[in-house]
């Protein structure tokens, strides 16, 4: 994350105005650098127009998780029922490929057919 | 046309299995190489008409045994094989090598100028349009002869193994119709004279009396076949057809003192007796008659 600025933070163009928006709606600011942001942002339209609209974003993505009253955004997480399905599926493939591959390539004697390895008598 | 079929094969099995027909394996056994295949052996098993010829190859793995045995047609023979096979297939999880083993039959019918091509180890011939698809192993080549030998029955082999880092090995399986046996007494440094009798698998027994140190020993002897084969492989080769046993009683009771059982070929086997003394029978061929 970007230093803390308590100092010529008005020497700040807006793509690292931006990047402090960002840090500040996840937390990470500290009261210094939230407040020159503040600042900032009474006197800048334009970001505190980008500020709503990462809110606004956020509000969605919150929505979509199924907690549109959360403080942050949730992050994604793998419920214990879908993960105990996909490890399922997962060892399921792996037997029946392993089950496949021994039954065509594995185990002793394998490789060429028993007819292939036969003594054959070819008169001339 | 059947009658006439069926006389001829009459006339000419009469004709091979007269006295005088000997039959002839003659083998070489060939690596295929880069420039020009190289024989690795040779030799010949011959007989009278009902001889097989037992070969053997080893690898390091796999191990063919088979034994060979003709049908006489007309002008054609039957070449029929019984192969007994091990594999070498893998190792187990400690180690130790596991083997698969396989008994199948081959049979082909060749002219007797013929020559049949065996591929022991598998693996079709490569003819021209495949080639470099087919899998090229060593092969052996098998020429069959007949000719008048004036009565002969015991079997001759002749081998010549040209690369001695390798395992091969050529019998001729003929069962004994006869049998020579020369017995002698042992004990200690002190030898019988030999005692030859000719004798007839389950035959009556008969009576010998040997001498050692003066003192008789009489003893009834008899031949026996030895016991059916008991498993795939003493089957497959007939491993028992040369095999004859001598049952050694004594003239008193018909209770058999024991048995000593092998081969043909003049290798001394022995048998414990009772008074102390060590029998040592010798099998052999009988002589021409």
């Amino acid at each position: 994350m970007t230093e803390p600025r308590d100092a010529g933070t008005s020497g700040l163009g807006h793509e690292q105005w931006l990047l402090q928006i960002d840090a500040e709606l996840d937390g990470e600011l500290s009261l210094v650098e939230r407040a020159a942001l503040a600042k900032h942002l009474m006197t800048c339209a334009h970001c505190a127009g980008a500020r709503a609209s990462q809110l606004e974003v956020r509000v969605a993505l919150a929505r979509s998780a199924g907690n549109p009253h959360a403080f942050v955004v949730p992050r994604p997480a793998i419920r214990a029922g879908t993960l105990v399905l996909w490890v399922v599926i997962a060892l399921g493939v792996g037997l029946l490929g392993g089950w496949i591959a021994q039954q065509r390539w594995g185990g002793p004697g394998a490789g060429r057919s028993l007819e292939e390895t036969r003594g054959t008598i070819v008169v001339h | 046309m059947a009658p006439s079929l069926f006389t001829n094969i009459i006339l000419t099995l009469a004709t091979l299995q007269g006295p005088g027909t000997r039959l002839t394996y003659r083998i070489r056994v060939i690596e295929p190489a880069a420039v020009a295949p190289r024989i690795l052996a040779s030799g010949a098993v011959s007989g009278p008409v009902d001889t097989d010829m037992r070969l053997t190859l080893r690898s390091d793995s796999t191990e063919v045994e088979a034994l060979f045995q003709i049908t006489p047609i007309g002008d054609t023979v039957n070449l029929g094989a019984e192969f007994y096979t091990r594999r070498r297939v893998g190792r187990s999880h400690r180690g130790l090598p596991i083997w698969e083993e396989d008994t199948y039959r081959r049979v082909v019918r060749l002219a007797w100028s013929d020559t049949a091509r065996i591929y022991p180890f598998g693996g079709a011939p490569v003819v021209a349009p495949q080639r470099g698809k087919g899998v090229r192993s060593t092969w052996v080549e098998l020429i069959l002869d007949r000719e008048f030998a004036g009565g002969e029955a015991r079997p001759a082999e002749e081998f010549d193994l040209v690369d001695t880092t390798r395992n091969f090995r050529l019998e001729a399986v003929v069962r004994p119709r006869r049998a020579r046996v020369v017995l002698n007494l042992v004990r200690g440094d002190t030898v019988s004279a030999p005692r030859g009798v000719d004798l007839i698998p389950d035959e009556p027994p008969r009576v010998v009396q040997l001498v050692l140190a003066g003192r008789p020993t009489t003893l009834v002897v008899g031949l026996t076949r030895p016991q059916p084969a008991r498993t795939e492989r003493e089957r497959a080769l007939a491993l028992d057809v040369d095999v004859i046993c001598l049952r050694v009683a004594p003239p008193d009771t018909p209770e058999p003192i024991g048995q000593v059982c092998g081969r043909l070929n003049n290798v001394a086997r022995q048998l414990p007796l009772p008074t102390g003394d060590t029998l040592a029978a010798t099998f052999a061929w009988p002589g021409p008659r």
